[in-house]
């Protein structure tokens, strides 16, 4: 029944299908605030082909009212947008005109009047209440710009402890979340429940507080969700969409907290569960899974999963290929260069540790380029040769030197050996490395067997 | 027990009134600018609400891999250059130092 649904939610949409673009404008010119209530009666009460019971048609007649009056200033709003006064426009009452649609649908579920398979009507109300407290806000914050209410430093807000610059996507984001309780006080039968709009709702919210910066208020909703499973559907049975999206931001949540193995298996998830043209998603997706799996797996993204999308071949290539290769002045440069975009997406610290990931390339490079020994063989005699194991901590020095390491430079030209043998000590610490620092004796000794976990030395 | 045949009927049986001023021109389509509304790591509304398996990345991999996710990752180093640059910069330096330890 739920395709019904969908259609049903589309009667209360702002926006008009491409089939008929007119609708809302139709809608609303097409009565008036004085004929508006007998026409609803009609259409809602005495059709007879609705079979609406009482209560069931009280509650549309409520939700309808309220869009009208919505269309009309939605309708307002955009004329005045589009005639290029977009100062005019005023998104702040098409929110609060919106509220009022999301209030009386929220009464039609709270009363237990509205039934579950019109859920997608949730949907509606939720998605909209959020592009327009967007609208809003941002419209605020450029009409305090224009009337130069920011005297340089004195910003309105700060003079009168005026409403926050997201006054109303705080608003939404309380709105949602009573919406949210909503569904998951839902003590009907799953075939009945409101609890099917429990994912799409919680992703509603988890791109709420992201944009609010508050993301720490999305664990209380992973905790709710946590709390009740037991007589929640499983995250499988419901749409893929609602699926992915919750992975996603799961993962990035988990990701933020350091959760690095959480994230993997969430984000990994995400990634192969998605809708393959979906390129946007996937794109961001990747953003946190690439970090990640450098953390937690040693592995990189190929040339052909950095190649499908031109803003990750961007970001992750240099620096990919710098790892690889242990060039650490190319890694820094890459690092620095991607900067601002790392920071904003805040993968940027775990980007750096990708460093230690390439000195332990370049000291297993120190490796492979010494020379090879005699092995000796128990009874005496010579056996194969092998690499030897024993390393001057001056040719890592070197080796350093000339990757740029310029963390090692003593100020004097020389190489101050302490940090030197502290980047080495590190690498074993973070088991990069198998083996031990002789400091007396100035050199490093290597695991004969396994010298560099991992990587088939 | 609602049997709503066609529950989007009240928006498309109500009658445009006849406003002799707007006959001329086209009634403004409506359209939220959602497009703008992009922040840097907000996930995109799907196209469609689910789909099937095939569709889904891993299934396209799955076929052409037969299998194998192994083009998606790849090893963190670079074994097949021990002939670039930088590796035979590095021999060369070294062995220096070895000749002039032994020195």
């Amino acid at each position: 029944n739920t395709c019904n649904g969908y259609l049903l939610a589309t009667t209360i949409s702002p926006e008009a299908p491409a089939t008929d673009p007119a609708r809302l404008y139709n809608f609303n010119r097409g009565t008036n605030a004085y004929s508006l209530q007998t026409d609803l009666r009609y259409k809602l009460q005495y059709n007879p082909s609705l079979h609406l019971e009482k209560k069931e048609a009280a509650a549309w007649h409520e939700v309808f009212t309220a869009f009208y009056a919505f269309t009309g200033r939605l309708l307002a709003a955009e004329e005045a947008q589009t005639a290029s006064r977009p100062r005019e426009a005023d998104w702040s009452s098409v929110y609060d005109s919106w509220k009022e649609v999301l209030s009386a649908v929220y009464r039609g579920y709270s009363g237990n009047v509205f039934e579950a398979w019109t859920i997608p009507c949730l949907y509606v109300v939720g998605k909209y209440l959020r592009i327009f407290a967007i609208k809003a806000d941002e419209q605020a914050a450029a009409s305090q710009r224009e009337s130069g209410l920011a005297f340089g430093e004195l910003q309105e807000e700060d003079a009168f402890g005026a409403a926050s610059k997201s006054e109303k996507l705080e608003d939404a984001a309380r709105q949602i979340n009573r919406i949210f309780a909503l569904c998951l006080g839902d003590r009907s039968p799953l075939e009945d429940s409101r609890k099917w709009a429990l994912y799409y709702t919680a992703n509603l919210l988890f791109k709420t507080y992201f944009r609010l910066n508050s993301i720490p208020l999305s664990k209380n909703i992973l905790r709710s969700l946590r709390a009740s499973a037991s007589d929640t559907p499983e995250l499988s049975s419901f749409p893929r969409a609602h699926q992915v999206t919750f992975k996603y931001y799961s993962g990035v949540i988990a990701f933020l907290e350091e959760d690095y193995a959480s994230a993997e298996e969430l984000l990994t998830f995400a990634y192969e569960s998605c809708e393959r043209r979906a390129t946007r998603n996937l794109e961001l997706i990747l953003m946190y899974l690439i970090p990640t799996k450098m953390l937690t797996a040693h592995r990189l993204p190929t040339r052909q999963l950095l190649q499908t999308s031109p803003t990750l071949d961007r970001l992750f290539s240099p620096l990919c290929t710098a790892i690889k290769r242990a060039d650490l002045r190319a890694f820094n440069a890459a690092l620095e260069a991607g900067e601002d975009e790392f920071v904003k997406r805040r993968i940027y610290l775990t980007l750096e540790r990708g460093r230690d990931i390439l000195l332990r390339n370049l000291f297993r490079k120190v490796f492979i380029a010494g020379d090879t020994e005699d092995v000796k063989v128990e009874g005496g005699g010579v056996g194969a040769m092998a690499r030897r194991t024993r390393i001057p901590v001056r040719e890592i020095a070197a080796a350093l030197r000339m990757a740029g390491a310029t963390e090692i430079d003593d100020g004097e030209g020389g190489v101050d050996t302490d940090e030197v043998e502290c980047l080495v000590a590190n690498a074993i610490y973070k088991n990069h490395m198998k083996g031990y620092i002789a400091r007396d004796r100035g050199i490093v000794v290597l695991s004969k067997t396994g010298a560099f976990p991992g990587t088939g030395v | 027990m609602s049997g709503a045949a066609q529950p989007n009927a009240p928006t498309s049986k109500l009658q445009p009134s006849s406003d002799s001023s707007d006959s001329t021109k086209q009634p403004p389509a409506t359209k939220p600018a959602a497009a703008q509304l992009d922040e840097d790591d907000e996930f995109e509304d799907f196209p469609v609400e689910d789909w099937s398996k095939e569709e889904e990345v891993g299934a396209q991999q799955q076929q052409q891999q037969g299998g194998n996710n192994t083009h998606l990752w790849e090893e963190s180093w670079d074994d097949d250059d021990t002939s670039d640059d930088f590796s035979v910069q590095l021999k060369a330096e070294l062995k220096k130092m070895e000749g002039g330890k032994k020195g």
